[in-house]
């Protein structure tokens, strides 16, 4: 709101310079954001909070300052609305009907309308035009200047018509017809239905009421005799009027943030005073149109002063709460109940009074205290755990990424969802927004993959091609009709390209499925959730035979493996990209377990490595499995050595070489006992698994 | 006796024949290996004229051998013989010696300027870094964490939060909603209501967590972004504790010389309301810094208000994250507001509370000199990992 010093000046006598004005506004919570220069006059530039319509004007600002500086505001220049005459208007006008017809007096809770006849419309004077374009606003002619002064000046939007183009001279104040028709001042047409307020003549809509006028009703150079009508609307209803039709006005604005509705009649005597001043003519008795007056809304508060303290901590004297409260219209009625004045739609129960009395009172003169000691703080019960996640990606040179929740319908059934998570079925087992502001993202993800897909892109885009990302964050399902949806928090990682060392350019070798694998695998350790197994598995968005599902404690919990080629063809990706997904919210859900202690053996182990050629559809695990149930007490362990394939080898095998521990906690164990167990275990994987030692 | 002069006269000549090519070894620009082959050769040499089987030791044998009156002679003889042979050989062969240690050394000298061996680490989300320092200070300061759903509905969203339907915030354009007709939060505020009614009051939180409001992406918006909401709903708690608590946390943050501010503001949920500011953690509040400061802004000051006041005339440059204001914007707080209470069964009669939020990403731009927030959620590995 841009508001004008000079102006400010002839509301209220102050002696602050400009500077010290914008402080002092912005001190009680009207912030001035910038002062600007317009020729002898200088504009201060008011961010004002919703709830502070009343400060739409200079009469708003200007009460503000009188609580400020302890004046009273002065008359407007030779103002008829002395506030006693506002009850000697007839109530309603006995000539209200043959003018003003209010069809719709829930939507329009007060009309008032004044005829004014042979006006010349001319030019403003150059007072007038200097101080709208102060305000930046356009000087059109003299009667419609007028209007918009006054809405400055005191808050109250109006309009004026030209009476010889309404209908039978007369208005109906009613709720649009549906595919009602009209052009506005803006020269568009726009179309009206029946939760819209229209502004009628006897025949058709001749303004959207409280939002703009319309255009053949308008003032011209030929009008002579108009109508001013000054009114209070419905705010919800030009809320929702002014959204319908994208048509925001500075009436707009103001009604539905709500006007003060008893200041109908100073606004309009004021413009009347105006026009007959600037533009001549001679002006006719005020309709007014107040079916049902409204209620004084009181607040009651048995004691502000003690408000203030409990709420704030500051001391404030009842008899300054009082001044403040007054001077800003805040009535005591009686002991214990104040007025809410007309004009402030936002004071309505006590702590409204602490914040008037607090925010005049200073913020600044509020102390900083600690409340007292209460008790231990604590971090949400996986925190930890996912540092230690985090903390262990990190150190495997993974980048922490985080993407938009919300995806593009093309990722539709790609990706396999984690388990137990999506429901079967179509479209609707997604969570699905109304609309987005990113072109097709209306998807909620179901999965963290494809932002990290899309971020792969844009580094490779970016001639990074050895990325590791990953993402903690959550994913969305469907639940039930009228439930709210299922969120679940997924981990995520994907890698591309090469090794790389810190500070050397070339990557040290091609990362593969292992490299993903082992990422998966120091993260869940680093977590606390130890025992995952990991099997073979076709996952829709994996390429098959490289693919596989983590399991913990019998469930499945996430996949991993390399993104299958119509994905990566989809992305453009030409090396191959790996990925991984899991639970994380299931896989915390488990409490980690703590390390259990074994004895440290005083006795040597054995070490036996064997190599055996298997066919590729036997896994490590199963040799290793089948080699740990052989009948062989001593056998402590068996490792993976190492796996080869490729030159010298037939296509469907590879060489498999694993290692065998014998230990004993008793005794060094002897050749022939190691010999002997050893010669067991071969017999169990020949028998099982058809395999022989390579020599 | 003449015989045996001769003899070492012999082994002295054929030794000093032998050796000639030692004599000058003239090393400059020979390589490790031909000093080696010399070395290797010298012991030989060495072998030959010194061993078991050389003339040397006939010499030596001769001594016993040679008549008593001359004895003394011959053996003084045969030890000079001898001195002058060993001493040239070890002459020749410390030279050696000396050469190839330091040609060995030369050979394998290491260039110590090149990178060390390490895997590449990786780097936290800014965000994240943010987050985490904050809720280690929250916690310090007896807060507990929380977090709650990022769909809700309209009353967790809205209606607890005293935004009634047809409130201007409630109509306004910046929610997103489900096809389900739910929300998708716009606030963290409404962890404020699911806390409440999980842990009743006595209560003090901290809610980090992302919100979501309908607004393009550009270089200061994104429809996606990080708040953390605070909330201290206890028996007495005043807006000084308010003050207090977001000061002592911005001071942990930012520095003990971090003053704040707070404005009369509005918001629906609490009542009295006020904006929060603190001074600028690079100018400390003059707005100015000088050429060298804000070429590198992100450090901190060392002695911040002191030289800035002294030299004032010095700052000439406007301080970037503040933009020249000394303050730095921070967020929105106050006093809960009693419908908000009583939405989650609690008497405001009986308690009151202060709750605060701010945004992540705008503190994290401010912070890190972030020139456009969409990087936030780009996941370009040239701007992640710019952050530890």
């Amino acid at each position: 709101m841009n508001i004008s010093y000079n102006w400010l000046k002839e509301l209220i006598d102050i002696e602050l310079s400009p500077e010290e004005t914008a402080a002092a506004l912005t001190r009680v919570g009207l912030a001035v954001e910038g002062i600007h220069p317009h020729k002898n006059d200088l504009v201060l530039d008011i961010d004002l909070t919703s709830n502070r319509s009343d400060c739409l004007s200079h009469l708003g600002v200007a009460r503000e300052l009188g609580v400020i500086t302890g004046r009273s505001l002065k008359a407007t220049s030779g103002s008829t609305a002395a506030g006693d005459e506002l009850d000697a208007v007839p109530f309603p006008s006995v000539l209200a009907p043959e003018v003003v017809r209010v069809d719709a007096p829930e939507l329009c809770n007060r009309f008032t309308a004044r005829v004014i006849r042979g006006v010349k419309i001319g030019p403003s004077p150059e007072w007038l035009v200097d101080r709208l374009e102060a305000l930046g606003e356009r000087s059109i002619n003299n009667v419609a200047d007028i209007t918009n002064y006054v809405m400055l000046e005191l808050g109250q939007p109006m309009h004026a018509f030209d009476l010889d183009k309404l209908a039978e001279k007369r208005i109906v104040v009613r709720t649009a017809r549906a595919g009602e028709k009209i052009t506005t001042l803006d020269e568009a047409e726009r179309e009206l239905d029946e939760t819209m307020l229209a502004i009628c003549d006897a025949e058709r809509p001749v303004a959207v009421a409280g939002v703009m006028g319309g255009f053949e009703s308008g003032i011209t150079e030929a009008t002579t005799n108009v109508l001013l009508e000054v009114a209070y609307f419905k705010r919800e209803n030009i809320r929702q009027t002014s959204r319908k039709l994208g048509l925001a006005t500075e009436a707009s604005y103001r009604f539905e943030r709500g006007v003060d509705i008893e200041n109908l009649i100073r606004a309009s005597d004021r413009a009347t005073e105006l026009i007959v001043q600037l533009a001549g003519g001679e002006a006719a008795d005020i309709v007014d149109v107040y079916p049902q007056r409204q209620p004084e809304r009181t607040v009651r508060s048995a004691n502000v002063a003690s408000a203030v303290k409990r709420l704030t901590g500051l001391d404030v004297a009842a008899d300054e709460c009082e001044r403040i409260l007054s001077s800003l219209g805040i009535a005591r009625i009686s002991d214990g109940e104040y007025s809410s004045p007309t004009w402030r739609h936002d004071i309505a129960i006590e702590e409204d009074l602490v914040e008037e009395v607090a925010r005049h009172a200073g913020y600044e003169n509020i102390k900083d205290e600690l409340p007292p000691a209460f008790g231990a703080g604590e971090y949400q019960t996986s925190e930890v755990r996912k540092r230690r996640l985090r903390g262990a990606l990190v150190e495997q040179g993974f980048d922490e990424a985080i993407a938009y929740s919300f995806i593009d319908v093309r990722h539709d059934d790609l990706f396999a969802a984690v388990p137990e998570f999506l429901r079967e079925g179509g479209e609707d087992k997604f969570v699905t927004l109304k609309d987005s502001v990113i072109e097709g993202s209306v998807r909620m993800r179901p999965t963290l993959i494809p932002g990290l897909l899309g971020a792969l892109r844009l580094n490779l885009n970016h001639q990074r091609r050895d990325v590791k990302l990953f993402e903690i964050g959550k994913a969305f399902a469907a639940s039930g009709m009228g439930e709210l949806p299922t969120e679940r928090e997924l981990f995520t990682i994907a890698v591309t390209g090469g090794e790389v060392h810190e500070d050397r350019a070339m990557p040290a070798r091609q990362l593969d499925l292992y490299d993903a694998k082992g990422a998966v695998e120091a993260a869940l350790e680093a977590a606390g959730a130890v025992n995952c197994d990991y099997r073979p598995a076709e996952i829709s968005h994996l390429r098959a035979g490289q693919s596989g599902e983590v399991v913990k404690d019998g469930r499945v919990v996430g996949t991993f493996g390399r993104l299958n080629e119509e994905i990566a063809a989809n992305y453009k990706f030409k090396q191959p990209v790996y990925v991984a997904e899991l639970d994380l919210q299931t896989i915390l859900a488990e409490p980690s377990r703590p390390a259990v202690y074994t004895l440290l053996s005083r006795f040597p182990a054995v070490v036996r490595d064997i190599s055996f050629l298997v066919p590729r559809s036997l896994t490590f695990a199963e040799v290793q499995s089948s080699a740990i149930g052989a009948d062989a007490t001593n056998l402590r362990a068996v490792s993976f050595v190492d796996i080869f394939e490729g030159k010298g080898l037939a296509d469907d095998v590879r060489s498999l070489t694993i290692r065998l521990e014998f230990r004993s906690d008793e005794r060094t164990l002897t050749d022939a006992e190691v010999d002997e167990e050893y010669s067991a275990v071969l017999a169990k994987l020949k028998n099982e698994l058809s395999l022989e030692p390579r020599t | 006796m003449s015989d045996a002069n001769q003899h070492i006269e012999a082994a002295r000549t054929a030794f000093a024949e032998a050796f000639g090519p030692f004599d000058q070894l003239a090393l400059n620009g020979s390589g490790l290996a031909e000093a080696e082959a010399k070395l290797r050769e010298l012991g030989e040499l060495k072998v030959r004229h010194t061993g078991k089987k050389s003339a040397l030791a006939e010499a030596k044998k001769m001594i016993g051998r040679v008549a008593p009156e001359e004895r003394s002679d011959f053996g003084q003889a045969v030890q000079a013989a001898e001195k002058e042979i060993t001493d040239r050989l070890e002459k020749a062969e410390a030279e050696l010696n000396e050469f190839i240690t330091s040609a060995r050394i030369e050979r394998e000298r290491l260039d110590v300027t090149i990178p060390g061996r390490r895997s590449r680490t990786g780097h936290l989300h800014p965000i994240t870094i943010l987050r985490q320092q904050i809720e280690d200070i929250f916690v310090s300061m007896g807060y507990a964490i929380e977090d709650d759903r990022e769909i809700e509905t309209d009353y967790y969203n809205f209606d607890a939060l005293n935004i009634p339907e047809g409130h201007p915030a409630r109509e306004s354009q910046d929610t997103f909603y489900t096809t389900g007709g739910f929300a998708l939060r716009s606030q963290t505020s409404t962890v404020q209501i699911r806390a409440m009614e999980r842990r009743g009051v006595p209560i003090r939180i901290i809610a980090p967590g992302k919100v979501f409001r309908r607004d393009t992406p550009d270089m200061t918006h994104v429809p996606m972004f990080h708040q953390i909401e605070g909330l201290c709903v206890d028996k007495g708690i005043t807006m000084a504790h308010l003050k207090g608590t977001v000061t002592e946390w911005l001071k942990r943050l930012f520095g003990e010389e971090t003053v704040t501010r707070f404005r009369p503001s509005y918001f629906p949920f609490t009542e009295p309301s006020a904006e929060f500011d603190f001074t600028c953690f690079v100018c400390h509040g003059s707005g100015r810094v000088s050429s060298e400061q804000s070429a590198a802004s992100s450090e901190k000051g060392e002695d911040g208000g002191e030289l800035l006041t002294a030299h004032s005339s010095q700052l000439t440059d406007r301080c970037r994250p503040c933009k020249g204001s000394g303050w730095i914007e921070l967020g929105g707080s106050g006093m809960v507001h009693p419908n908000v209470l009583r939405a989650c069964g609690v008497d405001p009669a009986v308690y009151s509370g202060f709750a605060f939020g701010f945004g992540l990403e705008r503190m994290a731009a401010m912070m890190f000199n972030i020139d456009d927030i969409r990087h936030m959620f780009e996941n370009d590995v040239r701007f992640l990992e710019q952050f530890r």
